[in-house]
């Protein structure tokens, strides 16, 4: 045990005397939180709700004044739809794009000649968009629309394959259930902003790449020929890998708490009610990293690849759990899947939104399984190959 | 009596025999020399001892215990300075000696008091507060000793610690190793450096092919080759036919020619010296110089073996 401590010891004394060090494992993290969470603050919202405000969208109907669309008529008078888009009519497309350019309309739609007469014959419905300058009113404009799409083209292929019976069927059996329901995913807490989701991000992402500091301590006890003479000493060779890991575990959980920390006090992050559960995602982590790097030391020859294949590794998994931007939830779901990231992100961003334990119990039971499998790995590695000069 | 034996001991790599049925016991209190060309088997002899590597066959003991059955017991008995330098760049040389000092249980006061005498030992007590990257070579082979001596091991081991220095730092590094033995440690000594082990050393044992060929005090040794002499003749137009004709003679065992220098061994040059003048004049080279040597490690080498020490 006491060469153990000695070894874990020397490795922080050896970490905390290289400036690069110290700047990548501190002053990075925050600087790459500060700046993706600024920079995509837009992307990802302030955290707090927002009043949806009326505001007009220009429509323009390409058929002749007879053949103007009635299902568009009729869905712009809607008492939900009139409450948010004041709808105003454009002579032409020109028009249209004058008016969005000048701020007249927020919107513009142009409806195609003979929109209704399509829909009847079984066509497939389209609608034209011209965005505006809101990025809110051009999100709502656009979800409004093409739900209204969506529901023309359900109900029209419904007809056509079961009959016009089947519309009237699905009518009686949606009633009494939205199609969508207010409210918060959360239970109670704000949406996360830019900054959490990035400062989730790259605390994971940082954390995997503490195994970068195994790596250089391990490829550097050979080859300054230090590994040789320990290897003389009376010093067991796992005590000898159990003080490094704990030496550079207690960095990275150093390093984990000052990004918390700094993000907090600085940037305001909120972390979660749940400080426990929090430490527990970071230390899964961060043995999933350690255990990594060692996996990968034993079977690679030079520090430098070995160094290579970590960070490509810490990238796409980052890149895969939507660490570096929001992907697609298909996407995220499914290849992001299998990235340590993932797990720890999904349980993190619960935390975030204090959600019940129910939900953030499987992503740290995921993170758990694969730090046991990541562990086991590298144990029957070390076994198997040994760490020798 | 002997602090450590060696029986028997075998190492393979693959098929090959790199310490072929090695035999030898250090005396406790000397200083012994181990002799042998790049590749003889040395340094596999010398991880063996150490515990670094495990053996293939036959047993080392050191002070009554099993290396490979108590290595940890073992190598509390031992001070390894590796040929390689095995430092800590980014700490200072008080760091370096502290952190080993450490692993071979040395704490608080003690571990202070030892270190300092081990800077002190070597000349480096006012550069401990510095890094080794501004060291010299030489300062950098003796901190490499400090890191092994301070624990006062029974058996000190030191392969081949002069490598690549300059000679005031290797006649002092070849005074401390003398000055350890006084102290009462028992020292083996690897090089491949005949004139190092004949200044320092008590015993030699010369290794070959992962084999000891021979063994003994210099004296011994000497005398094991007492019957040949090595005749160095520097001279102007050395012919091939020169060298070619030396080498037909029938009592000459061995020639070596280089641009001036002839260097010849033979079992007498009293009886066959006038025969060799003879040939240098036949093929009109001018002799400069001319030297019978005696016998040495070199010499005896050479006779074992058929190659030189640095082949």
């Amino acid at each position: 045990m006491a060469n153990i401590w000695t070894i874990a010891v020397h490795e922080l004394r050896r970490l905390f005397r290289s400036c690069s060090m110290l700047i990548n494992l501190f002053l990075l993290p925050i600087l790459l939180i500060f700046l993706l969470g600024s920079a995509l603050s837009s992307v990802m919202g302030g955290g707090k709700d927002q009043t949806i405000e009326s505001f007009r969208v220009g429509i323009v109907d390409a058929g002749n004044p007879a053949e103007r669309s009635q299902l568009i008529g009729n869905f712009l008078k809607s008492p939900q739809v009139a409450e948010i888009i004041t709808a105003e009519t454009a002579d032409s497309r020109e028009a249209a794009v004058s008016g969005v350019r000048s701020g007249q309309y927020g919107y513009a739609v142009i409806v195609p000649a003979g929109f209704d007469k399509d829909m009847v014959t079984g066509k497939e419905a389209k609608l034209e968009y011209i965005l505006g300058k809101n990025r809110t009113d051009n999100m709502i404009a656009g979800t409004v629309f093409d739900n209204f799409l969506g529901s023309i083209n359900y109900k029209q292929a419904a007809a056509m394959t079961l009959g016009p019976q089947a519309i009237s069927a699905m009518t009686e059996s949606g009633q009494g259930n939205p199609a969508a329901v207010l409210g918060k995913l959360n239970d109670g807490a704000p949406a996360y902003t830019a900054s959490q989701y990035y400062a989730a991000a790259m605390l994971l992402m940082f954390l995997l790449l503490c195994g970068q500091m195994v790596i250089t301590s391990l490829y550097s006890e050979k080859d300054n020929h230090t590994l040789f003479r320990i290897g003389s000493m009376p010093v067991k060779g796992r005590e000898l890998f159990i003080g490094k890991m704990l030496g550079i575990g207690l960095v990275s959980v150093l390093q984990c708490a000052s990004i918390i920390v700094a993000t907090r006090f600085l940037f305001g992050v909120y972390w979660g009610n749940r400080p426990g559960l929090l430490m527990l995602v970071c230390l899964l982590m961060i043995f999933a990293s350690l255990t990594l790097s060692v996996i990968i030391s034993m079977f690679v020859r030079s520090a430098a690849l070995a160094r290579a294949v970590l960070s490509g590794l810490t990238v796409v998994m980052t890149f895969m759990s939507g660490g570096m931007a929001p992907l697609p939830d298909a996407w995220v779901n499914t290849g992001g899947a299998f990235s340590i990231n993932h797990w720890g992100m999904k349980g993190i961003l619960r935390m975030m939104l204090e959600s019940p334990w129910a939900q953030i119990s499987g992503s740290i039971g995921m993170l758990s399984l694969i730090c046991l499998v990541l562990g086991s790995m590298a144990f029957f590695s070390y076994r198997k190959v040994g760490y020798h000069a | 009596m002997a602090l450590a034996q060696l029986s028997d001991v075998v190492k393979r790599y693959d098929s090959k025999l790199t310490v072929d049925h090695v035999n030898l016991s250090i005396r406790e209190g000397e200083i012994l020399g181990l002799l042998g060309p790049n590749g003889a088997g040395k340094s596999t002899t010398i991880s063996m001892l150490c515990g670094l590597l495990k053996m293939d066959g036959g047993s080392i003991v050191i002070d009554g215990i099993s290396v490979a059955q108590q290595p940890l017991e073992a190598k509390k008995r031992i001070g390894l300075v590796p040929q390689d330098l095995a430092l800590y760049e980014d700490l200072t040389a008080w760091e370096n000696a502290a952190f080993f000092g450490k692993l071979y249980g040395l704490r608080g006061g003690l571990l202070k008091e030892r270190v300092q005498e081990a800077l002190e030992f070597t000349g480096l007590a006012d550069r401990a507060k510095d890094k080794p990257a501004t060291f010299s070579g030489g300062m950098k082979r003796r901190l490499n000793i400090v890191c092994a001596i301070m624990h006062r091991p029974k058996l000190i081991i030191m392969d081949e610690p002069t490598v690549g220095i300059d000679p005031q730092s290797r006649n002092h590094i070849l005074e401390s190793v003398k000055a350890l033995n006084k102290l009462g440690s028992t020292v083996i000594y690897t090089s491949h450096y005949m004139e190092e082990v004949e200044a320092i050393c008590d015993r030699v044992a010369i290794m070959d092919k992962g084999h000891i060929i021979a063994c003994g005090t210099e004296k011994e040794l000497r005398e094991r080759v007492a019957h040949e002499e090595k005749i160095v003749i520097k001279a102007g137009n050395i012919a091939p036919e020169l060298i070619r004709e030396l080498k037909q003679h029938p009592r000459v065992t061995r020639v070596e020619g280089e641009s001036d220098t002839v260097e010849m061994y033979l079992p007498s040059s009293q009886s066959e010296l006038q025969d060799i003048l003879f040939i240098f004049a036949k093929h009109g080279g001018v002799i400069q110089t001319l030297q019978i040597e005696e016998p040495d490690l070199e010499t005896l080498f050479l006779s074992l073996t058929g190659r030189t020490l640095r082949d």
